[in-house]
């Protein structure tokens, strides 16, 4: 069974900043497998996003640092290559989509001038040949007219637009592996509606290994295959996407399902988990989660919950299980 | 092979098309300023002028001492000439002639073509000093603030020790070490006038650093290079137009100055060298002095209102 692309183990990232040691990763272990779809999920500043930018070491060093664990992709440590090996890994092989297509995209160059930019770095063609390929696939992300947007600058796009040019961009070198950093967060519901359908599409055309970050559990639902709920820098369950919603076992990721508004009750305050993110420079002891969670116990303060396997495919880290 | 000059070709031309755009919508920007348009105007005016007017005008390194200093036309002045037989001075009334529009300096020589021939020196000296500043400002200010760390920390106190040196003392110290050629001046003007670029370039680039395009380029596997150069850079290029724009006319200032206090390259007619030689015949010849003075004085005058023009264009908060 070793269909996993993409595995990341004990990994730690620390920020080592004047107010102290940030743990923003501190231990996450998962593992994306072949055209597979996995969701990291999570509230703000619970490390979704760092998880993410350590697998390709796009964080700024100094502060940032991983301190240790493993990242392994196809025979390469990630965390051990050199910085030239990642460089041609980044893009070519894993690809990243960032939350705010408005930024990530470069102001001053047209479309055509960063998908080609970006096309020739990896693949040997020139000019002419990789405007082709770029016009083919910005056709393909449904944006009309591709060969006028490629002489367009970005703020000459609408925001969905700009999103599918900057998946269209990732997608540019056939990558194994794509980041998605909450492509959907910045966007309204109608482009959101969109976005995923080009998500789900990828998968079902291309056999996309996808991990997707989000914080929204509407999106893990619809385009989730598994999922890995993080909390103060750890994962704290992974499961199937179906078992995570209709069976969760972990007393925040039950809460996380709790806050979703239910439309068949109109009435009513939305439910939230009291309390807030832990700071990441004092993180509680024992389990991050115990000063919020309901089912708080005496050891939860004292003791890290180790992992425990519900089913083989469950896997959750809280006292209650052990 | 025979398809792809063709597709080269509209590639281009789409591609200037695609660019016009832009330059129009700048343009249209800058065009509410009348002032910077009559900058604009004036420069170039006096680039022609540099470029074609030595053609037309006459040798403005030929002497001629019958003729030595002419008025201006439209003006006459009484001018007394000695006369070595009777030994007896004698008044005469000389006005400007055709053949001297601006008059003749005290060799004799076309005012005109002095000026005209100046405006080249200047406009050079003005170009190649701000260029090499600009250059030099912009690598030192992106590279500070794209490495930070101690290459930031070492690169700022050295600007930081440059700023703090008397630029004018620095020049007459080169100057007097190497000798009063134009290239050395030009090229000292253009050594010691990045650090104020430096500075502004790199809090620009700072904060476009950390901007999500930059981060983003680097996760499709651009190299530290390609960001620079490919995303940093043409960030920055509106700011380097102007900080250009506005520091043409202080080099061309600092040229003149030098050349007044006597630095200046003697054998090659710069405003400075005019203006220098014309001050020592104020109450006899004052257009000799006064000519260049206006030139400088328009030219500076051009590039700072265009200057200012374009900063409000390129600026998307001023409202034009």
């Amino acid at each position: 069974m070793n269909n996993a692309i993409l595995k990341v183990s004990d990994l730690k990232t620390y920020f080592f900043t004047s107010r102290g040691i940030v743990k923003a990763v501190d231990g996450v272990d998962f593992e994306l497998r072949r055209g597979e779809c996995l969701c990291l999920v999570g509230e703000s500043g619970c490390g979704k996003t760092v998880t993410a930018l350590s697998i390709l070491r796009l964080f700024d060093s100094p502060p940032g640092k991983i301190v240790c664990g493993k990242i392994s992709y196809d025979t390469l440590n990630l965390t051990k290559c050199s910085s030239k090996q990642l460089r041609q890994i980044r893009g070519k092989d894993i690809a990243m989509v960032f939350q705010e297509a408005q930024s990530a995209l470069n102001p001053v160059l047209t479309i055509g001038d960063q998908i080609i930019e970006q096309i020739k770095l990896h693949l040997p063609l020139d000019h002419i040949m990789a405007r082709d390929r770029a016009i083919t696939l910005l056709s393909e992300m449904g944006i009309p007219s591709a060969e006028r947007v490629m002489s367009y600058y970005p703020h000459q796009l609408s925001g969905g637009m700009k999103q599918r040019v900057l998946i269209a961009m990732s997608l540019s070198c056939d990558p194994q592996i794509l980041i998605a950093d909450e492509p959907t967060t910045a966007v309204d519901v109608t482009i959101k509606a969109q976005i995923l359908d080009i998500f789900r599409e990828l998968k079902a055309k291309r056999q996309m290994s996808t991990l997707f970050i989000t914080h929204d559990l509407a999106v893990v639902a619809e385009i989730g295959d598994r999922a890995t709920v993080m909390y103060g820098g750890k994962d704290v369950e992974t499961a199937s996407v179906s078992e995570i919603i209709s069976n969760p076992k972990h007393p925040y990721t039950s809460g996380l399902i709790d806050c979703l508004p239910d439309t068949s009750k109109s009435t009513g305050r939305l439910a939230s988990i009291p309390g807030t993110t832990p700071n990441p420079i004092q993180m509680p002891q024992g389990c991050a989660f115990h000063p919020r969670c309901p089912k708080v116990m005496k050891i939860c303060s004292r003791q890290e919950p180790p992992e425990t396997t519900i089913s083989k495919e469950h896997k959750v880290s809280c006292h209650l299980y052990t | 092979m025979t398809e792809m000059l063709p597709d080269k070709v509209r590639r281009i031309s789409q591609h200037l098309r695609s660019n016009t755009r832009l330059i129009n919508y700048y343009w249209q920007r800058t065009k509410r300023n009348k002032l910077a348009v009559c900058g604009l105007a004036f420069i170039i005016f006096l680039v022609a002028l540099a470029l074609i007017g030595p053609f037309f005008t006459l040798d403005p390194t030929v002497a001629n001492f019958e003729k030595k200093n002419m008025p201006p036309l439209g003006f006459t002045i009484e001018q007394s000439i000695y006369n070595i037989e009777t030994d007896e001075y004698t008044t005469k009334e000389i006005s400007g002639t055709w053949e001297h529009p601006l008059g003749t300096d005290s060799k004799g020589r076309d005012m005109l073509a002095m000026i005209v021939s100046g405006a080249r020196v200047s406009l050079l000296v003005g170009l190649i000093a701000t260029g090499i500043a600009i250059i030099l400002g912009t690598i030192i200010g992106v590279l500070s603030a794209y490495l930070g760390g101690w290459v930031d920390n070492a690169l700022m106190r050295f600007t930081d020790i440059m700023m703090t040196f008397p630029f004018f003392l620095l020049l007459v110290l080169i100057i007097f070490i190497f000798g009063p050629s134009l290239a050395f001046i030009v090229l000292a003007i253009g050594l010691t006038g990045w650090t104020g670029i430096a500075r502004l370039i790199r809090s620009e680039s700072l904060s476009l650093r950390t901007r999500e395009f930059i981060v983003a380029a680097k996760a499709l596997g651009a190299s530290d290079n390609r960001v620079i150069f490919h995303h940093l850079i043409p960030n920055v290029i509106s700011l380097i137009i102007v900080i250009a724009t506005l520091s043409i006319p202080g080099v061309i200032l600092a040229e003149a100055a030098l050349s007044f206090i006597g630095l200046g390259d003697p054998t090659v007619p710069s405003w400075g060298i005019i203006l220098e030689a014309g001050q020592y015949s104020l109450n006899t010849a004052w257009w000799v002095a006064v000519e260049p003075g206006i030139m400088l004085f328009l030219t500076v005058l051009a590039f700072n209102f265009l200057g200012d023009g374009l900063r409000d264009a390129f600026d998307p908060k001023s409202n034009v």
